[in-house]
């Protein structure tokens, strides 16, 4: 093993799939223990134990779907009408609705793509400087990340062995502290900057109601739903989807026949990714836990880290150099088994350090090498990955803050589940 | 002779791309529909299908399968490649050839660890869902490791012979 690790990461480094890399640990593994391999088989087949993760490709399918349909012009046009009219306003719009859509497009890189096309141009034109706009754009594809549907908190639900619902509810305060600080920011930014108020009528406020009013329930029912224990997590996700198809292929007639079979295999290819890795880690876990890695990686963080602040020091460190190089599915996957029971060893609680690891992954978005919101913004707006990479720092260094104060300040993600 | 051959490659690649369409989309709108099924049963007839729920969580294993089938063929696994970006022209093809033929092996030895897996479990008699068979519910894993590993050697073999 010794000699093979290196190997694979080198491996995993040049790009071969992560799954394969993962895999291949995990039968080296088992097999320098003498245990007979089809037990790779039999934890992969583990899948079809966890009831949680149908609500993976079902709300991946209805993010897909509104991205691909009119509801982002919609839903921008609509916050516009109604809270157009506050100075600054644009911004935070921006900001709120771009939370609201990664939250449910499972924060792949969509809301760049389907949202920042529309708030870009909107920006700039109702007279935001260039590149806080570009700043402001590509960093909020990476908000709301911890808000409810969202796919990395399910993922990390179903890894870290903790019920869904009260991450849902842990996330709500930490997400709104990290939308609140960047409109500060934003509002800050521009307060010599003469943005003229948007009139807006009453006529035209009802008329983009009455354009979203199929879209319009979906927040509230799935969010309501979830929330109030009305419907299981798994539910929400087999209604959101049914009532997406029902909506933009039948009634709004935005997405033919025709093109379903592409949307759905688009989304299900992500899915497919995400539930391979986790497939094949079910097994790379077991042999970890059973040959004592985390007791190891304890004993290690131990000798460095003396107390509980020392601990979250080095584990903000460790999540943020993970999330440079690493994306967030895989890193949920592969390195919650692990500091699972190295946290509980310092009393960190399960949902928090769920909390903490999503924030600080979400800053991988944005960090170079593979910050994949540079790279989707790069692409989509057609400028250089540094000059986005700038444009994001005043932004980036504002979410820092904001995950040093959900680190070290437990209560904002408990709070709400006492 | 050889445009022949190739229409015909070109025509069973259609199908293959058509097929795996199909085999998601009937699988996501089984999901679907089973899970909303359960749904309303439960809450107006607070009755369901006993063996409902565990069907859905299987449908889940196979529509993971045939995505990845479907990711591997549009080579959208999830990977880190971070070294391979800034290798120049030449290392990059024998590294995609190396990273593929790596795949391919390991995908290989899952399909047969499945497949082993699968033999067992129909060997012991192994039942699912209230008596079905548990290894035809089972038969996806060496299925689709076994395409998943065709396609990475065929990926690694287009590489060598710079096909692409």
């Amino acid at each position: 093993m010794i000699f093979t690790a290196p190997i694979l990461v080198l491996l995993a480094l040049l790009g071969a799939p992560l799954f394969t890399v993962i895999a291949a640990s995990a039968i080296l593994g088992f097999y320098s223990s003498g245990v007979d391999l089809s037990v790779v088989a039999i934890e992969f087949f583990g899948l079809a134990e966890m009831p949680i993760l149908v609500a993976i490709p079902l709300f991946t399918l209805a993010g897909f779907l509104l991205s691909e349909s009119n509801a982002p012009g919609r839903v921008v046009r609509l916050s516009q009408a109604v809270l157009g009219w506050v100075p600054g306003g644009l911004s935070i719009i921006s900001l709120a609705v771009c939370a609201l859509f990664t939250a449910f497009t499972g924060a792949s890189g969509v809301t760049i793509i389907a949202l920042g096309a529309l708030l870009f141009p909107a920006l700039i034109k109702a007279g935001y400087d260039e590149r806080f706009s570009l700043g402001l754009v590509t960093t909020s594809g990476s908000l709301g990340l911890l808000f409810a549907p969202s796919l990395p908190l399910i993922l990390y639900g179903v890894v870290a062995g903790v019920s869904v619902d009260s991450l849902f509810l842990a996330g709500l305060l930490p997400g709104t502290l990290m939308v609140i600080l960047l409109s500060a920011y934003s509002l800050w930014c521009n307060r010599g900057t003469h943005i003229p108020f948007r009139q807006v009528s009453t006529r035209e406020i009802f008329s983009v109601i009455r354009e979203s009013a199929w879209e319009l329930p979906l927040p509230v029912f799935v969010l309501g739903g979830i929330y109030s224990g009305y419907f299981a997590v798994s539910e929400a996700a087999a209604v959101t989807a049914l009532y997406v198809i029902i909506v933009e292929i039948f009634i709004l007639r935005e997405i033919s026949l025709r093109e379903l079979p592409r949307i759905v295999r688009d989304s299900m290819v992500l899915v497919g990714g995400i539930m391979m890795i986790l497939g094949v880690s079910l097994a790379s876990t077991n042999y970890m836990i059973d040959s004592g890695v985390p007791e190891k990686l304890f004993a290690f963080v131990n000798t460095y880290a003396t107390g509980y602040v020392s601990f979250l020091f080095a584990l903000l460190f460790f999540l943020l150099v993970l999330g440079a190089v690493l994306d967030i599915f895989s890193a949920i996957v592969l390195v919650v088994p692990l500091i699972l029971p190295v946290a509980a060893q310092y009393n960190m609680h399960p949902v928090h350090l769920g909390i903490v690891f999503l924030a600080a992954m979400g800053l991988g978005y944005l960090t170079p090498p593979v910050g994949i919101s540079l790279f989707i913004a790069s692409y989509r707006f057609e400028r250089s990955i540094a000059e986005i990479y700038l444009s994001t720092l005043p932004f980036f260094l504002l979410l820092l803050c904001s995950v040093l104060i959900i680190t070290f300040w437990p209560w904002l993600s408990l709070f709400l589940l006492n | 002779m050889k445009s022949r051959r190739n229409t015909w490659l070109k025509q069973a690649k259609q199908f293959g791309y058509w097929a795996e369409n199909f085999f998601i989309l009937a699988l996501v709108s089984a999901l679907i529909f089973l899970s909303v099924a359960q749904i309303i049963l439960r809450n107006i007839f607070s009755w369901s299908f006993s063996w409902g729920d565990g069907l859905i969580r299987l449908l889940v294993l196979w529509l993971a399968l045939a995505a990845a089938i479907a990711a591997s063929r549009d080579d959208k696994m999830i990977a880190i490649d971070l070294l391979s970006r800034v290798l120049p022209g030449r290392w990059k093809n024998f590294v995609t050839f190396l990273t593929n033929l790596f795949a391919g092996v390991v995908t290989g030895l899952l399909a047969f660890f499945s497949w082993t897996f699968v033999e067992d479990s129909r060997v012991f008699g192994d039942t699912l869902l209230g008596g079905w068979p548990a290894w035809v519910c089972q038969i996806i894993l060496p299925f689709g490791f076994a395409v998943i590993s065709y396609r990475y050697w065929l990926f690694a073999v287009k590489k060598i012979l710079d096909l692409d």
